[in-house]
C-alpha cells in the first residue's frame, strides 16, 4: 500500500499518466480519421507513422531525408533564437539596472516596454524584416525583443525587492554604490532574473519559428509551411511540430538547470531541516 | 567620557507632519549600556536611526564618537543589529559575518581570523558552513550580532533585536549579550518595548512616551554586575520594573 502511494505521488508517475492519456486520445482520433478521410496523414497520422518517417532513409526533397531537412532547419532557427535570447536577456538586464539606478529612466522607459510586449508578434515581424532586410537578422531581433521585456520587468522587480533593513545595513557599512549592487541588489534579483529567463526561453523559440514562415531561407517555420503546402512530405510538418514542442520544453529546462548552477543555494533549499537551538548548546 | 550626545533633537516626518520626536536631550557614556524603552510610535527607533545617520533630524544636534553621525558612520564607529537578522540567504554563516569586512577590503586571511573569533564568541563554530535557513531564529540573530561586532566598532546599536524570539531564547541571548558587553566594553544603545529586558540589561533606562515622542524619564538601574539570570526573581529587580512602568506618561 505504502509503495503504491509513493508511486502515485511521484512526479514521474504523473508524467507517465499524462503521456499515456495523450497517446490514447491521439491514436483513437487517428484511427477514426483513417476511416473517414482520404489522406489521413494530412489531418492526423498515427504516431508510429511519424516515428517511421524519422528513421526513414528515403529522400523527400533535394536528396535529403525528412530528418535531415528538419535538423538542418532546426540548427538555423535555434542558433538565431539562442543568439537573440542572449542579446535580449543582456539588454533587459542592463536596462533593469538603469531603471533601478535612475527613477527618470524608469518613468520614461517602463510604460513603453509594455507596449512593445503588446504588439502582436505577427505584426511586428514584417516590420522588423522590412527594417533589417534580412531574415536571419530578423529572427535574432524578434527573439531578442520578446526576451527583453520579461527579463527587464522581472529583474527590475527583483532589484526593488531588497528589504529596507538590508539597505540600512549597507549604508551603515558606508558601502559604495557598486558594492551595494554587487553584494546586495544583484544577488537578491537573480532568482527574479531566472523567472524572466524561464518565461522568455520558449517565447524566443516560438517567435523564431514564426518569423521563418515569412520568407524562404530555411529554418523550421519555412520548412513547416512548405510541408503544409505539400512541397515535400507532410511528415516533415509533423516532425517539426514534435521537435518544436520538445525544444520549447528543453529551453525551459535549460534555464532551470542554469539557475541551479548559478544559485546552488536554491537547489539545496528544503533538503535540510532547521537545526534546533539545543544543537548549538553542544 | 561622553560617547553619544543628543542635543534637543526633534524629528518631524514631512509626509504626514507626524512629530516623531520632540526635544530629546541625552548623553551616553563610553562603555555604558543604555536602553531606549517605550511603546510603538514613541520615537525610540527614530532616535536610534538618527544616531546611526540613517535619518537626519529636523532639529537639534547629535555627536557620535566625537564627530557628526555621518563621520561616525563613514568611519565605521558603530555596528547595528535589527529586529530581523537580515542575513543573506545565499551566503554561509561565515560569509555573512565576513560581509562588512569584504566591504572594508580587509584581506581574506584577516577576515577568516576575525570571523573565527566571532563564531567562537557566539558558539556557532559547528555551523560555520551552514546557510541561514538551516539555523533557528535565535542562532540567526546571534550571527547578526557577530556581523555587527566583527568590524570592532566602538558602539553597538540594537533595534529590538530579541523581540521576534520566544521567551526562552530571548533570556538566553540577553545573558549572551551581557557577557559579550562585559568582555568588549562597547557602548550599547538598545531599543526595546520590553520593560524587564531593559531593566535586566541596562545601566540606564530611557523611558519614551508617544504622541509626540519624547523622553519622559531616565531610570538608573543600580543592580550589581555581573547579573545572573536569577536576578529577575529578586525583590530589587521587581521594584525597578515597577518604577520604570510607573514613569510612563499618557499611555
Amino acid at each position: 500500500m505504502g509503495r503504491l502511494r509513493r508511486l502515485t505521488d511521484s512526479n514521474l508517475f504523473v508524467t507517465i499518466v499524462w503521456i499515456a492519456a495523450l497517446v490514447c486520445v491521439w491514436e483513437i482520433a487517428a484511427s477514426y480519421i483513417e476511416t473517414v478521410k482520404r489522406t489521413p496523414e494530412n489531418v492526423l497520422p498515427h504516431l508510429w507513422q511519424i516515428g517511421q518517417s524519422v528513421v526513414s532513409t528515403k529522400p523527400v526533397a533535394g536528396g535529403q531525408t525528412a530528418l535531415q531537412i528538419v535538423l538542418t532547419a532546426a540548427a538555423a532557427t535555434l542558433s538565431r533564437a539562442g543568439l537573440g535570447f542572449v542579446i535580449g536577456a543582456g539588454l533587459g538586464f542592463v536596462l533593469a539596472l538603469l531603471m533601478k539606478l535612475s527613477g527618470i529612466v524608469e518613468k520614461i522607459a517602463f510604460p513603453y516596454l509594455m507596449i512593445i510586449q503588446m504588439i502582436p508578434i505577427l505584426g511586428m515581424a514584417p516590420i522588423v524584416l522590412g527594417i533589417t532586410g534580412d531574415i536571419g537578422v530578423s529572427r535574432v531581433a524578434i527573439a531578442a525583443i520578446l526576451t527583453f521585456y520579461p527579463v527587464a520587468a522581472n529583474t527590475l522587480a527583483g532589484l526593488k525587492s531588497t528589504e529596507p533593513e538590508k539597505d540600512s545595513l549597507f549604508r551603515s557599512y558606508a558601502a559604495t554604490l557598486p558594492q551595494t549592487y554587487v553584494k546586495l541588489y544583484i544577488p537578491v534579483a537573480l532568482p527574479y532574473l531566472f523567472t524572466g529567463l524561464k518565461i522568455a526561453a520558449p517565447l524566443a523559440v516560438t517567435a523564431s519559428i514564426l518569423v521563418d514562415t515569412l520568407q524562404g531561407d530555411g529554418g523550421l517555420g519555412c520548412m513547416l509551411s512548405q510541408s503544409l503546402k505539400h512541397a515535400m512530405s507532410i511528415f516533415v510538418f509533423w516532425q517539426i511540430v514534435f521537435l518544436s514542442a520538445i525544444v520549447g520544453v528543453l529551453s525551459l529546462n535549460a534555464m532551470v538547470w542554469l539557475e541551479r548552477l548559478v544559485l546552488p543555494n536554491e537547489r539545496r533549499k528544503g533538503k535540510w531541516n532547521k537545526a534546533s537551538e539545543a544543537e548549538s548548546a553542544a | 567620557m561622553v560617547e553619544i550626545s543628543v542635543n534637543d533633537v526633534g524629528m518631524v516626518y514631512s509626509r504626514n507632519e507626524t512629530v516623531a520626536l520632540e526635544g530629546v536631550t541625552l548623553d551616553v557614556e563610553k562603555g555604558e549600556f543604555i536602553s531606549l524603552l517605550g511603546p510603538s510610535g514613541c520615537g525610540k527607533t527614530t532616535l536610534l536611526r538618527i544616531i546611526a545617520n540613517l535619518l537626519e533630524p529636523t532639529s537639534g544636534t547629535v555627536t557620535v564618537a566625537g564627530g557628526t553621525p555621518e563621520q561616525a558612520r563613514k568611519n565605521r564607529k558603530y555596528g547595528i543589529v535589527f529586529q530581523r537578522p537580515v542575513l543573506q540567504s545565499w551566503r554561509t554563516v561565515r560569509k555573512n559575518i565576513e560581509l562588512p569586512l569584504e566591504i572594508m577590503h580587509v584581506p581574506p586571511e584577516e577576515r577568516r581570523a576575525r570571523s573565527d573569533a566571532m563564531l567562537k564568541m557566539i558558539r556557532l563554530r559547528n555551523f560555520v558552513d551552514a546557510y541561514p535557513d538551516e539555523l533557528s531564529g535565535g542562532m540567526q540573530q546571534r550571527v547578526g550580532i557577530a556581523r555587527a561586532l566583527v568590524i570592532e566598532p566602538e558602539i553597538l546599536l540594537m533595534d529590538e533585536p530579541f523581540s521576534a524570539l520566544d521567551e526562552f531564547t530571548r533570556e538566553r541571548l540577553q545573558g549572551d549579550l551581557l557577557s559579550i558587553w562585559q568582555e568588549s566594553k562597547k557602548t550599547i544603545v538598545f531599543v526595546t518595548h520590553n520593560i524587564a529586558e531593559a531593566v535586566y540589561l541596562s545601566d540606564r533606562v530611557c523611558v519614551f512616551s508617544p504622541r509626540p515622542g519624547r523622553l519622559s524619564a531616565v531610570v538608573d538601574v543600580k543592580l550589581p554586575r555581573p547579573r545572573p539570570p536569577e536576578i529577575r526573581d529578586t525583590a530589587e529587580f521587581v521594584e525597578y520594573v515597577a518604577r520604570v512602568r510607573g514613569s510612563f506618561e499618557g499611555i
